[in-house]
């Protein structure tokens, strides 16, 4: 697609964002609950980015992104609670600890097989939820951690529509960081280790080194969306962050695409909605999810992305075949 | 002292059947289709509830409804092996990674839609008096439980020996080309493997529920216990899973009863990054080389 | 330039190379021929660091290339091809070869700000993998994805995302081989011009090509060299006519295929 019509069309879902509060006053009192609803989609959002430049473009399993949600989410809570640091501070502290713990997973994922990553990854998230129960002293057990007013550099984000622009703000700023990450040398190295791993060290790529900050920025990204999440929801418990979660955010690079940030956002989008919805009735939403991520892999391999691509694909051959790059003579 | 270690030994040992038995079922599916199937546990789960509504909608005898539950896994293998992953024998490992867990929410996602996530007490529970040997007390269930691995692992290993399915895997596993080549039935021979191999998942399934109960997340705890299990044992060998899952149930007890229950599987996955930092390939793994 | 010295790989109990010695000067096209399992790929695969090493030394200009880790061996001045051209698909034409710049960019996470510097060096990258694009006459598809690309273009694809670094010592695998009556020259031509600025070992089978384009040919028999010398004088040689060339001798001057 021409980049001059993505980056309109980009700007004009962001002013149409940004406008939502506004248009939103019309519904009254229940703008409340949807302007939570989409402030929570847009962290989930920046989680879902987070995971697929692990997964969609380095080609990394990994089966517990909660716990790097988590470990951001409840540091911020814990120095909020006990020192008032404000949002900014907290979600930088929240997404450090997250990138340094990757390395727990990182540092294995140089010398593991697909499969066990997969499952080792599995062992971390649940060993943190495990961990946040667990060490009440600190985390507060089942029983949370109530957070202060959010505070971000001095001003009160304390209301629904001031925390709905910090987390759209955070959103945006997420997707232009990987977006450029992916158009510079290490997003490119980051598919290069995907796609070949022996091509990739011929052409210089420290394949072990690469993959390990694949997992640290993947990380970072995480933590920082658990840090805005905390603020977001004003209290943490360990409910928020299980495995179940985990499958939330691989359904949702599945099914919107892996390799591609508006898959990424996509996805969420999907994912987000059937959750919300069928939230009441048990077992409806992993059964969707799960039909959707089957359906996917056998018949729409590039997910929800792939599908419009090769659809936009054959309009255009249709209405403008152009030359097309066969074998010479 | 000893008295109490070896008590939780013998227990560990118990338990660590279950885990030995679903790490066997994961290897032999591994080693037919070379796919790690995650929704292993789900399956042997979905079977459970088969015996579940022969037990309480027809009133089938225990023994019916076990067979029947058997029957049911081995069908579910079967299938998902021809619909789903036969398709994807050429597909990247991600593909083979996502689409069981996809399975595995869909399988637990239908089955809490339809029975809901309360426990579904599946028959009265068996009073039977526990055996004592001398300072040892053996529940019976333990004792089952120590058996079927016994006599599963026995027939799986003759299977594997002496059987043309058994020898045909073996064929798959070395080389899937050459094996169809030779002739060897491909298609039919996965499929035997996958419905053996949902088949232990069931066994587990069914001796796990606390002989009395079903949920639609029974297996989730025992199948993540079991995919470390496998690993330990090299994801290859029959005798690496057995080894593996005993161990790790002796492992597992002694956290029980030493640190703390709720942090089990968190240390259980602190000692296995050790053991795979030592050992990428697992304890008894073979070395994998990559060729160019 | 290029010194090595009774290089033994082996795997198990296969000797895939047997003490092998091998120089290579600073500029020239140089051919190493062999039979299908001759060890030839396992030689470039061991220069090239991807395989280990048994015995033996190699240095390239002093430097104990043995010393480097595979992702080392472009900084040092040693990039490859692959017979079945491993590029990326999930990255553009333009995208693979700026990951063969990898090693002389210096872009880190900070590429995710974009700051002039990551611009600039971005710039000056792209403008150096255009030129070698261009020379090959391939700068139309920049932007395509290698996996749409027919096989031909694939493989010069795999050539020049390694000339992009400027190597020292450049390694292709099979280069022509699946390539096509209308790709070949072009190809010729960019092997030839890189035989002037640097030195080139190539692995093929095509001789008539060989004796065009190289001055030099090293040939393999299970592992072990058996004859070198000007390619003119290697298809007289009478030990490399009995491992080699027999059967195609018996044929007709047609080229052997492989």
């Amino acid at each position: 697609m021409n980049g001059a019509v993505v980056r309109s069309a980009a700007i004009a879902l962001v002013v149409l964002c940004a406008a939502l509060p506004i248009l939103l006053q019309a519904i009254g009192e229940r703008q409340v609950y949807w302007l939570f609803v989409v402030s929570e989609f847009y962290v989930f959002a920046i989680v879902a980015i987070s995971l697929d430049l692990l997964m969609g473009r380095s080609g990394q399993i990994s089966l517990g992104q909660s716990g790097f949600v988590a470990l951001g989410a409840y540091t911020t809570a814990i120095l909020n609670q006990r020192f008032g640091v404000d949002l900014v501070v907290g979600m930088l502290a929240g997404a450090s600890v997250a990138g340094l713990a990757s390395l727990v997973l990182g540092l294995p994922a140089t010398r593991l097989r697909g499969h066990y990553l997969g499952i080792v990854t599995l062992g971390f998230g649940i060993a943190v939820d495990q961990i946040a129960l667990k060490w009440d002293s600190l985390t507060g057990g089942d029983q949370g951690i109530h957070l202060h007013r959010p505070v971000a550099l001095g001003l009160d984000v304390g209301t629904p529509v001031r925390m709905y622009y910090v987390a759209l703000v955070a959103l945006v700023v997420a997707v232009l960081l990987v977006w450029s990450l992916t158009q510079t040398r290490i997003g490119r190295a980051f598919a290069a280790i995907k796609d070949s791993e022996i091509a990739a060290a011929a052409m210089g790529v420290p394949v072990a080194r690469t993959k390990v900050l694949a997992f640290i920025v993947s990380a970072f990204l995480a933590g920082a969306a658990g840090g805005i999440y905390a603020f977001l929801a004003g209290f943490v418990a360990p409910e928020d962050f299980g495995i179940d979660s985990s499958l939330l955010f691989f359904a949702m690079v599945v099914i919107g695409g892996m390799g591609s940030i508006p898959g990424a956002i996509g996805g969420a989008v999907v994912v987000d909605a059937i959750r919300t919805t069928a939230a009441t009735v048990s077992g409806l939403s992993l059964a969707i999810l799960g039909g959707m991520i089957v359906l996917v892999v056998l018949f729409f391999p590039g997910g929800l992305k792939g599908w419009l691509r090769a659809r936009a694909r054959r309009t255009a051959h249709a209405h403008a075949p152009k030359a097309v790059v066969t074998q010479d003579a | 002292m000893t008295q109490y270690l070896l008590q939780i030994a013998l227990a560990g040992i118990a338990q660590g059947s279950l885990f030995a038995l679903t790490a066997l079922g994961l290897v032999m599916i591994y080693n037919a289709s070379s796919v790690v199937n995650f929704a292993h546990g789900a399956m042997g789960m979905a079977a459970t509830y088969v015996a579940y509504l022969l037990i309480t909608k027809w009133q089938a005898p225990f023994a019916l409804a076990f067979a029947g539950a058997l029957v049911a896994a081995f069908v579910l293998g079967v299938v998902v092996q021809t619909l789903f992953l036969a398709r994807l024998r050429h597909a990247p490992l991600m593909s083979q990674v996502v689409v069981t867990l996809g399975l595995f929410m869909l399988l637990e996602g239908l089955l809490g839609l339809a029975f809901g996530y309360n426990p579904r007490p599946m028959s009265e529970s068996i009073a039977i008096k526990p055996v004592i040997l001398g300072n040892l007390v053996l529940r019976p269930q333990d004792v089952l439980e120590l058996a079927l691995l016994l006599v599963l692992g026995l027939a799986l290993a003759a299977l594997f020996a002496a059987t043309k399915v058994g020898l045909g895997m073996r064929a798959i596993t070395e080389n899937p080309y050459a094996a169809q080549l030779m002739g060897i039935p491909v298609g039919r021979v996965l499929a035997i493997a996958w419905g053996v191999g949902v088949m232990l998942s069931a066994v587990v399934a069914i001796l796990a529920a606390p002989m009395t109960s079903v949920t639609p997340n029974m297996m989730d705890t025992i199948v993540v216990y079991g995919f470390v299990a496998a690993i330990v044992g090299g994801f290859g060998s029959m005798a690496g899973a057995l080894a593996g899952g005993l161990i790790l149930g002796v492992v597992v007890n002694m956290i029980d009863a030493f640190v703390a229950p709720e942090l089990a599987m968190s240390i259980v996955f602190g000692l296995l990054l050790v053991v795979l930092y030592v050992k990428p390939d697992g304890l008894f793994g073979r070395v994998q080389v990559q060729k160019v | 330039m290029l010194e090595a010295r009774n290089v033994t790989v082996r795997f198990g109990g296969l000797v895939a190379v047997n003490a092998l010695d091998l120089d290579v000067p600073d500029r020239g096209v140089f051919a190493l021929v062999g039979p299908n399992g001759a060890g030839k790929t396992t030689l470039i695969n061991a220069l090239s660091r991807v395989c280990p090493v048994t015995q033996g030394t190699i240095r390239l200009n002093g430097v104990d290339v043995l010393a480097l880790l595979p992702h080392q061996a472009v900084r040092a001045g040693i990039a490859r091809s692959f017979q079945r051209a491993e590029l990326f698909p999930t990255l553009t034409v333009l995208e693979n070869l700026l990951v063969g710049l990898h090693s002389t960019m210096k872009t880190g996470l900070t590429g995710a700000l974009m700051t002039p510097a990551t611009r600039a060096e971005e710039r000056s990258g792209r403008a150096r993998c255009e030129r070698v694009l261009r020379d090959l006459d391939l700068w139309d598809i920049a932007h395509a994805s290698p996996a749409d690309l027919p096989y031909g273009h694939q493989k010069l694809l795999d050539v020049a995302r390694a000339l992009v670094s400027e190597p020292t010592l450049l390694l292709l695998d099979e280069p022509f081989a699946g390539l096509t009556e209308a790709e070949t020259p072009r190809l010729t031509a960019c092997i030839a011009a890189a035989g002037e600025r640097r030195a080139v070992l190539m692995i093929e089978h095509h001789f008539e090509l060989l004796e065009s384009i190289a001055t030099w040919m090293t040939v393999m028999d299970f592992g072990s060299k058996i004859a070198e010398g000007p390619p003119a004088a290697m298809r007289d040689d009478p030990e490399v006519i009995r491992c080699y060339l027999g059967a195609a001798r018996r044929r007709s001057a047609a080229a052997p295929s492989c």
